[in-house]
């Protein structure tokens, strides 16, 4: 099954050494070596933390086949926002009616009944 | 009632944090999470019909609330407790179900109560950790990354 891409997201920000490159790579384009310098890490580790960055939509790679410079992909992370603010409304609006039961409750005179 | 001072949107750290003031008893705003009858007459916002609400009330216990929309199509939400404390505090994990029935991606959610002489105020948090064991990690790691995402985006 495909995840979803948000889950993927997620998945991909959930880590120190991916949120370090994607940190680096707000700064501009860099290459696979340029991102590996401050990483105690392997090349064939990085490239597998680019690869997840990449299959999430996050980082895109260069068509040059020699330097294939990584660059970050803003909609992504946009969309990161768009999640929060779905679920903010989804909670003001439970809450809202959370605000409205209770006075209701407390006032006992529910419209239809308790262990409805 | 919401208050625009406390409510945030926390970008930063990738979290929702929701405070409400509720003129009621923190035991009772408190029953509004642990007792279904309770759940089921906020829990679907307007437009949402709460078919079922059921909560296994124990650590690690299962939640769930299956809901239908206005346009008839059923939804389903569920998760399990990592933390209860009394009239005080609930953390759960969230997720929305999937179509096969399987948990989608999993956030958690952390629900505080406060008494403020007859009122309660309620904090709600979610955050997109996936599980809470990684939940510190990820609050240290978090803030530093993104000051520079932001700075490249170009808004706060």
């Amino acid at each position: 099954m495909q995840a979803d891409p948000l889950t993927m997201t997620f998945a991909a920000l959930a880590d120190p050494t991916r949120r370090a490159i994607l940190a680096r790579l707000a700064t501009g384009e860099a290459t696979v070596t340029e991102l590996a310098e401050p990483f105690e890490i392997s090349g064939p580790a990085i490239s597998r933390h680019l690869k997840v960055l990449a299959h999430a939509g996050l980082i895109s790679r260069g068509r040059d086949a020699q330097w294939r410079p990584c660059r970050l992909e803003v909609d992504r992370l946009q969309g990161v926002d768009q999640w929060l603010q779905h679920y903010r409304q989804l909670w003001d609006g439970r809450f809202d009616q959370m605000d409205d039961y209770l006075r209701a409750l407390q006032k006992g005179r529910t419209n239809d009944g308790p262990g409805n | 009632m919401t208050d625009p001072a406390t409510d945030r949107h926390d970008a930063r750290q990738r979290a929702l944090t929701i405070t409400r003031v509720f003129e009621a008893p923190r035991a009772l705003v408190y029953q509004m999470w642990t007792e279904p009858h309770h759940m089921k007459r906020w829990w679907g916002p307007r437009g949402y019909t709460t078919l079922s609400a059921q909560v296994d009330m124990r650590l690690g216990g299962f939640w769930r609330v299956h809901s239908r929309k206005y346009d008839g199509t059923e939804v389903a939400e569920q998760g399990v407790f990592r933390q209860i404390v009394e009239a005080e505090r609930l953390v759960f994990t969230h997720a929305w179900e999937e179509d096969d029935g399987s948990p989608g991606h999993e956030t958690l959610v952390t629900v505080t109560f406060a008494s403020d002489g007859d009122k309660t105020i309620m904090v709600f948090h979610q955050a997109e950790f996936l599980t809470i064991e990684t939940r510190d990690g990820h609050l240290q790691g978090w803030g530093e990354s993104f000051d520079m995402l932001k700075e490249y985006l170009g808004n706060a």
